[in-house]
């Protein structure tokens, strides 16, 4: 079976990619579908319940926050956010860390050295309060938010993938290669990287479930974007205030990052046992 | 086998001492240059320029960075890690009261996700090629995309304000009284015999520690199930096998012992993150711990306060990779003549 055809036979790939997908049509579609500004207050509806309970109304069809402003709307645009930052975060922390881990993995010796003890320093602060730290530095922002995911994820791409290059690297075909006079560039790039792809494609989706998570807890501790900027964690820290009157702005937001997350495992999951070789030998031995 | 923890002991400190030195200068670093003035937070509006300078001379902050620096370091060295801005106390004391709420935390955290993670992987094992195991495997993906605050908000949510059933708010009631000896409220009503006090304490832990091992447990279990599946293939237990014995025992006494050290390193690393997702799950429980000290002093912008907790969670992330490579150690005889 082709590997193109396992992908589309894979019931995680399939969900998943449903999932994130509709994530990015979302995302992309928001100023169409969204039936008002998500700044907009309407300060005569604040905490509407959903349309579909007693005392919704069809305006709002998820109800209105405690300033009146449309859950449906604010969820839309906050798709926006979390995709933008999903994106641009998971593929420069990909870029730094796969970049530092094929120099320390390939040519080993002290730059592997240097390069694993700045993962040690790294890795010694726990991610989050990492992050918070560095934004605390940047000050507010979209992309000071992608900035500090991608300064925090990097050491993820850069650990596995070291240990992968480092096993690459000693198999006959790159010796051949540097014994037909192949350039080190020309190794990485030619015979290195193409055998990294598939952990280098499952690790950018599971960074991108992370960086959902991580652009809304610092949202939630109200240091990550400007005020008028409407995501997830905001409208999440927004919703708690009020939970004993209308858990629906709070309910809403979560709802979406758990599917967003959910669609980004279940399609690095699904794409790891199809593209991964070792994980392919395993199943059909189990079968 | 004394020694030979030791040893590790003493290797660690050659890493990890030079390490936090490092550590300790980059944060200072970038704390000193951030574009906030912690001073400004102080002072009332009609504050004159002296008073400003005063300040500012008081809290040490006019000196060049590198003689903040030797001040910060002189002081650290001897447990004094300078005065906060926001709350004018010591940053030493404000931590040492918060840090016991957030172990007690993260402790039972690990030992309830460390729970549910082995019993999942075994039960995931002893399933195998039935649909159940994929259906766990689903399962556990599910579990592990609902990070801890969701998990957090949802149990306060469902348990605390639909059907209220347990309590949400704090370490526990505040009409009971505990004595402080280490801090650690299950330890300190035990030791005054205050059981009342001690099923109070419990309860109060029960759903902030539950969203922490409930994301938690889910890792665990995938990486000892297929540790289980490689030590599984292993000669020596077909070799159990064809003697005979049960495969409950084989499980359990053969294979186990050997699947769980690819498990423990996983662990430390975890314990390490759930270390920092503390941060939100404090917030939302109001536990008066090393998260909601941070929150309050990011939101203060006090500087020293900030400088003391993430240098406090690195030590505590240090300790905490320590315990596991000295308990690998004690699970893999192989590692001891090293």
């Amino acid at each position: 079976m082709s590997k193109l055809a396992a992908l589309r036979s894979s019931p995680r790939v399939l969900v998943g990619g449903a999932l994130v997908g509709t994530l990015f049509a979302v995302a992309l579609l928001a100023p169409w579908l969204a039936p008002h500004d998500p700044n907009a207050q309407d300060l005569i509806q604040v905490l509407l319940p959903p349309v579909w309970l007693p005392g919704g109304e069809a305006e709002y069809p998820f109800g209105t926050d405690n300033l009146g402003r449309c859950v449906l709307s604010r969820l839309l645009y906050g798709a926006r956010v979390a995709s933008y930052v999903a994106i641009v975060a998971s593929f420069f922390a990909m870029l730094l860390g796969t970049a530092l881990a094929v120099v320390a993995g390939y040519f080993r010796g002290w730059v592997d050295w240097v390069i694993g003890r700045v993962v040690d320093v790294w890795m010694s602060f726990p991610p989050v309060i990492l992050a918070l730290v560095l934004l605390l530095a940047f000050g507010a922002g979209v992309d000071r938010v992608v900035l500090g995911i991608v300064l925090v994820g990097w050491t993820r791409f850069c650990r596995v993938l070291r240990s992968e290059v480092l096993a690459i690297g000693r198999h006959d075909f790159v010796l051949a290669a540097r014994l037909l006079g192949f350039g080190h560039l020309r190794i990485i790039v030619r015979e290195i990287l193409p055998n990294t792809f598939p952990l280098i494609v499952t690790l950018i989706s599971l960074e991108m479930g992370i960086a959902v998570i991580v652009e809304a807890i610092l949202s939630f501790t109200g240091v990550s974007v400007e005020a008028d900027v409407p995501t997830w964690g905001v409208m999440i820290a927004d919703g708690r205030v009020y939970l004993n009157e209308n858990a629906a702005p709070l309910i809403f937001p979560a709802l979406a990052i758990f599917l967003s997350v959910l669609g980004f495992n279940l399609l690095g999951d699904g794409l790891r046992r199809v593209l991964d070789p070792r994980m392919a030998s395993r199943r059909s031995v189990l079968a | 086998m004394i020694w030979v923890l030791l040893g590790l002991l003493w290797r660690r400190l050659l890493v990890v001492l030079p390490l936090l030195f490092v550590v300790s200068i980059v944060l200072f670093i970038v704390l000193r240059v951030l574009p906030t003035d912690p001073i400004a937070m102080l002072v009332p509006p009609n504050a004159t320029k002296e008073d400003v300078e005063e300040l500012r001379a008081a809290y040490g902050f006019d000196k060049p960075i590198p003689v903040q620096y030797e001040i910060w370091l002189g002081g650290a060295l001897r447990g004094d890690l300078g005065l906060s801005t926001s709350a004018r106390t010591s940053v030493t004391g404000l931590i040492a009261s918060a840090l016991p709420a957030t172990l007690e935390l993260v402790l039972c955290g690990i030992a309830l996700g460390t729970l549910l993670g082995v019993g999942g992987g075994l039960v995931m094992y002893a399933l195998r090629g039935r649909f159940a195991e994929s259906a766990a495997d689903v399962g556990s993906t599910v579990m592990m995309s609902l990070p801890e605050f969701l998990w957090a908000l949802l149990f306060v949510l469902c348990l605390g304000v639909w059907v209220p059933m347990l309590p949400f708010i704090g370490r526990i009631d505040s009409s009971i009284r505990v004595p402080t000896t280490t801090g650690l409220y299950l330890i300190d009503t035990l030791a005054a015999g205050n059981f009342h006090g001690f099923l109070n304490v419990l309860s109060h832990l029960v759903l902030p520690v539950a969203a922490l091992a409930l994301p938690f447990a889910p890792g665990i279990m995938r990486v000892l199930r297929s540790s289980l599946f490689d030590v599984g293939n292993e000669e020596y237990v077909r070799l159990a096998r064809l003697r005979g014995i049960g495969e409950r025992r084989i499980l359990l006494h053969h294979v186990m012992r050997n699947a769980l050290l690819p498990t423990l390193s996983l662990i430390g690393v975890q314990a390490g993150f759930m270390f920092g997702g503390t941060l939100l799950v404090e917030i939302i429980f109001s536990w008066p711990g090393m998260g909601s000290l941070m929150v309050t002093a990011v939101r203060n912008q006090d500087l020293p306060l900030i400088q003391g907790i993430v240098l406090t969670y690195c030590i505590v992330v240090l300790v905490l990779n320590f315990a596991i490579d000295a308990s690998y150690l004690a699970l893999n005889p192989k590692l001891r003549t090293a």
